[in-house]
């Protein structure tokens, strides 16, 4: 009962803000006020400033996922943060089906047959390349048989077809479900992923309601 | 709160409620929808094709085995792993449709009882062994050095055709031996000698789209005949603008029987008289111009008539009447004969009397067309029969074999216990099953080969009905192996004739490279379209057959003798068992798949069991209700299973399943129900040699056992005044659309 509560929270929140910017016109000293904070807030606290994703009600929720171990620490702040590679362009498929993939490892060694071959890591994965292997990924992010989820829909909906949205800050779309992915190393569950979870995104953002949508 | 004392009212509200808060909270419970992280392992490709996208499905073509009419296949592929089967909208056979059996393919190729290694004969028992040593095991039996020759060794396959056969013919070949046989229960090898004497074409193209009445004597098109996919598009074209006439004459109701207009039950093995009954009507009533008939098939003609035909049928008059005068009212028609006209010592004679009514009718020629000829005889299917196994039975009795290769025939299923093959089959000191499964068979070789399923394997087929194509239907691999150990039938053929004729086959590596070979070999005519030959190839494997043409050929019309014995009652054995089959478990070989045992049998709707089907009449005379165990014994041996009662059989008559009373071929069809093929006469037609699957005899005893319900759907055999589906009558039909031309 207390998320759904959290969430009745949030969703009046939202609504308040929306009339206060509705104020800022009438009120020009509010509105410096405001932003005198808004900066204060900046300095006091470390915060990156997230890009926004237009058009879009972020769902609510948070989970405490365990520590998978992964048969070689795959460091997606590297890949997705310092070095600014896009999502999908390792997850290729999200953007054309209903899984986004686990890269294949010829993707991998397509760069790494050339950077940082001397790495731990790396020599691990060209072992696993030179064996014809893919490594042995453990799954951190699931939903049951019984749910039809689809990466391509839900990319399309907050990406493809939402204007003003960047391609380039596609990773804050996928921070919807998986959290910050760019700033850990490997996958890390920081969402429930439940069908509340699902049922509040849809309702704020007016997703499909029917059960066969998810449930066929 | 006592819980005696909790009022109806408060216990729902509790629940409705706590339902409530089961949903709100439900949502959210990760324990119970969510998936645990780090449990599953999730594999990506080390490299992937371009058009390999994870998740999403690509279709590739290929030709359906679950029974030998050949239907063209698209196998949804994902991932690597094959997940749903449809028809291949091109194919000429089934044109897109696919029926249970075929959607079911995916479990036999899942199947949880694979036989997933070769298994080596030690003692009672067989044991896992490599490949190795199974081929020098075959080898040291079979190969150049073993100095076998000749008849001592037979093949018994089920229906094959297409490259396989040609390979299995060379195998005959280097051994020189001409035992292959060719084993089906499900057949039509009646009709086809019947056709082939008469007519001069085994397997005719019958054009159920010109006919406008069908008359089909227990000829099951649309369930168990020859071709049922095909047919049943075929009959949706009989059955619109102008609607068919279909009548079904037959001792029980088949699926087909189900669909008729009219369907009259008549004394089982009656058909012929039947049949020269109606041509009697229609010389007496129509003057129906027989005198090119040779003089004493007219005599014989003359000599049934209505009070005669009534007497040995069983059927009213009035009924026989209808039949003529709707027969001489819709031309042209199309008389069949199916399983429970050739069932019988006199089987021949029946179908003959049944193709004697096409002739006078005027239906050959026009409903019933010649096939033409095939391009590549050597392609087109050898299709199986009974008398096959009575002649395998034979050979294994006189200890004429030494070794007998096994493919995809159960004959120790299949054979009546009369036959004694089981015990009999212990006679040949080295039986080789080439199979998927344990089933009876496999079960009593000495070596048991693991065969790939038919979505792993490569192949050709070359069906013996073609409506007026000549197609050669490709098989080819929808995934990798499931189990490593497995080999393609094609791959170990290929593997045999080596050790016979090393020179000849060192140039194939396997079977597949075999097959390119003869695609190449393949007239250039027929690789127009194609730039090259790789081209050629994949065109073919995507099309999922090759259409190579027939030639165009004539029907003759030649009268055989024919010679009905009169009805004879048995007062010992006073009931004819009628062995039934269905599109589903088929001949018992669909009994390991749990789709087709969860599906209902179309008539009595029972699930995972067999039944015994009695006319109410025949169940009152008995005294046994619904689910009560009775014996039905032969002079053969005796079964036992519930009963079922229903109006759609002859008081005469009992009806059990084929398919269960398995006693070996994994978990789903072991111990579950009785194999009726059992208890049957060895009586056999005296003109092609089948075995006679109707003929038996038996007698039927109530058992004093407790009554146990039957599993079916449904459970009442009529609407029950709830006009679910309306009727109405068709003197009603009539006076409110006009006209009787609508109505049979």
């Amino acid at each position: 009962m207390s998320v759904t509560q959290n969430s009745s929270l949030v969703c009046s929140s939202s609504r308040e803000v929306g009339t206060e910017v509705l104020r800022f016109h009438k009120n020009p000293l509010l509105f410096i006020l405001c932003l005198a904070v808004f900066v204060a807030a900046l300095v006091s606290f470390p915060v990156v400033v997230r890009a926004e994703v237009p058009n879009a009600i972020p769902p609510v929720g948070t989970y405490d996922g365990e520590d998978v171990k992964q048969p070689i620490e795959f460091p997606h702040y590297i890949h997705a943060d310092i070095n600014k590679i896009n999502c999908m362009y390792c997850h290729t498929y999200a953007r054309r089906s209903k899984v986004a993939g686990i890269p294949p490892t010829s993707k991998c060694m397509g760069c790494h047959s050339i950077i940082a071959t001397d790495k731990p890591r790396i020599k691990k994965l060209t072992e696993y390349w030179e064996k014809h292997e893919p490594p042995p990924w453990k799954k951190v992010h699931d939903v049951p048989d019984f749910v039809h989820f689809t990466h391509e829909k839900h990319l399309r909906r907050f990406v493809f077809d939402n204007p003003g949205m960047k391609v380039e800050n596609v990773s804050e779309v996928c921070a919807f479900c998986h959290g910050e992915v760019k700033k850990m190393t490997v996958a890390h569950k920081v969402k429930p992923l439940t069908m509340g979870f699902c049922r509040r995104c849809h309702e704020a953002n007016n997703g499909p309601h029917d059960c066969w949508k998810c449930h066929k | 709160m006592n819980i005696d004392k909790l009022k109806r009212r408060d216990f729902l509200k509790i629940m409705g409620w706590s339902g409530v808060g089961t949903t709100l909270a439900g949502c959210d419970l990760p324990t119970t929808v969510t998936e645990e992280e780090g449990k599953e392992t999730v594999t990506s490709y080390l490299a992937p094709e371009e058009f390999v996208i994870p998740g999403v499905g690509v279709y590739y073509a290929t030709t359906c085995q679950e029974c030998s009419a050949g239907c063209g296949v698209h196998g949804r592929v994902r991932e690597g792993r094959v997940l749903k089967l449809e028809g291949n909208p091109d194919s000429p056979i089934n044109r897109s449709k696919l029926c249970q059996m075929g959607q079911s393919g995916v479990q036999t190729h899942y199947n949880p009882d694979r036989v997933e290694k070769p298994m080596i004969r030690k003692g009672d028992a067989l044991t896992e062994a490599t490949w190795g040593e199974a081929l020098e095991l075959l080898d040291s039996k079979t190969g150049s050095s073993s100095g076998l020759q000749g008849n001592r060794f037979a093949w018994m396959t089920q229906s094959v055709s297409g490259h396989q056969a040609v390979l299995l013919n060379a195998h005959l070949e280097a051994l020189g031996s001409q035992n292959h046989f060719v084993h089906e229960t499900i057949h039509n090898a009646g009709w086809q000698q019947v056709s082939h004497d008469m007519l001069g074409d085994a397997n005719p193209r019958l054009r159920f789209d010109k006919a406008k009445l069908i008359l089909s004597f227990g000829t099951d098109f649309l369930g168990t005949w020859v071709s049922p996919v095909h047919f049943a598009t075929e009959y949706g074209h009989f059955r619109t603008s102008p609607r068919g006439v279909l009548i079904q004459v037959e001792p029980k109701m088949t699926l087909t029987g189900a669909n008729a207009d009219l369907w009259l039950a008549n004394r089982p093995g009656t058909e012929g008289a039947v049949a020269l009954g109606i041509a009697n009507g229609l010389v007496t009533k129509y003057h129906k111009d027989i005198s090119g008939l040779p003089g004493e098939i007219q005599q014989l003609i003359k000599s049934y008539d209505l009070k005669r035909v009534e007497d040995i049928s069983g059927m009213s008059g009035e009924h026989i009447m209808r039949v003529v005068d709707m027969l001489n009212k819709h031309s042209p028609s199309l008389v069949l004969a199916g399983a429970s006209a050739e069932g019988y010592e006199h089987g021949y004679e029946s179908v003959a009397a049944v193709m004697l009514l096409n002739i006078i009718l005027g239906n050959v020629g026009t409903t019933i067309e010649s096939s033409g000829a095939f391009p590549f005889p050597q392609l087109v299917a050898k299709t199986g029969n009974t008398s096959d196994l009575l002649a395998f039975a034979k050979a294994v009795d006189d200890q004429g074999l030494d070794v007998v290769f096994i493919h995809g025939a159960n004959p120790v299923y299949t054979a009546p216990d009369a036959l004694g093959l089981k015990e009999k089959l212990k006679k040949v000191p080295f039986k080789v099953s080439f199979t998927s499964f344990m089933d009876e068979t496999a079960a009593q070789a000495d070596l048991v080969l693991p065969m790939a399923s038919y979505l792993e394997d490569w192949g050709t087929h070359v069906v013996a009905y073609q409506a007026g194509t000549g197609i050669i239907g490709i098989q080819q691999p929808l995934m990798e192996k499931i189990y490593p150990e497995t080999r393609g039938f094609g791959d170990v053929m290929i593997a045999l004739l080596k050790m016979r004729n090393a020179k000849a086959y060192s140039q194939y590596d396997d079977y597949y490279a075999y097959l390119r070979d003869a695609f190449a070999a393949l007239p250039s005519s027929l690789k127009m379209q194609a730039g090259s030959e790789k081209e050629f190839w994949n065109q073919t494997l995507q099309q999922g057959f090759l259409d190579v043409g027939r030639t165009k050929a004539s029907l003759t019309a030649k009268i055989v003798n024919i010679n009905l014995p009169e009805y004879a009652q048995n007062a010992d054995y006073p009931y004819h068992l009628v062995p039934s089959a269905r599109l589903g478990l088929w001949d018992g070989r669909h009994a390991n798949l749990p789709w087709l045992q969860e599906a209902p049998d179309q008539i009595s709707k029972v699930v995972w069991d067999a039944w015994v089907e009695l006319h109410p009449r025949t169940a009152s005379k008995l005294g046994v209700k619904e689910g009560d165990l009775i014996r039905i014994a032969s002079a053969s041996g005796s079964i036992e299973a519930k009963v079922y009662i229903y109006k759609g059989i002859h008081p005469d008559a009992v009806g059990v399943p084929l398919g269960q009373g398995h006693e070996e071929y994994g978990r789903y069809a072991k111990g579950r129900g009785v194999n009726p093929l059992k208890i049957l006469d060895p009586v056999t037609d005296k003109k092609t040699g089948e075995l006679a699957s109707h003929a038996t005899r038996v007698q039927l005893a109530k058992l004093d056992k407790p009554h146990d319900s039957l599993v079916r759907f449904g459970g009442s055999e009529t609407q029950v005044g709830r006009k679910i589906v309306a009727t109405i009558t068709a003197d009603q039909y009539e006076r409110v659309e006009g006209g009787s031309d609508h109505v049979a």
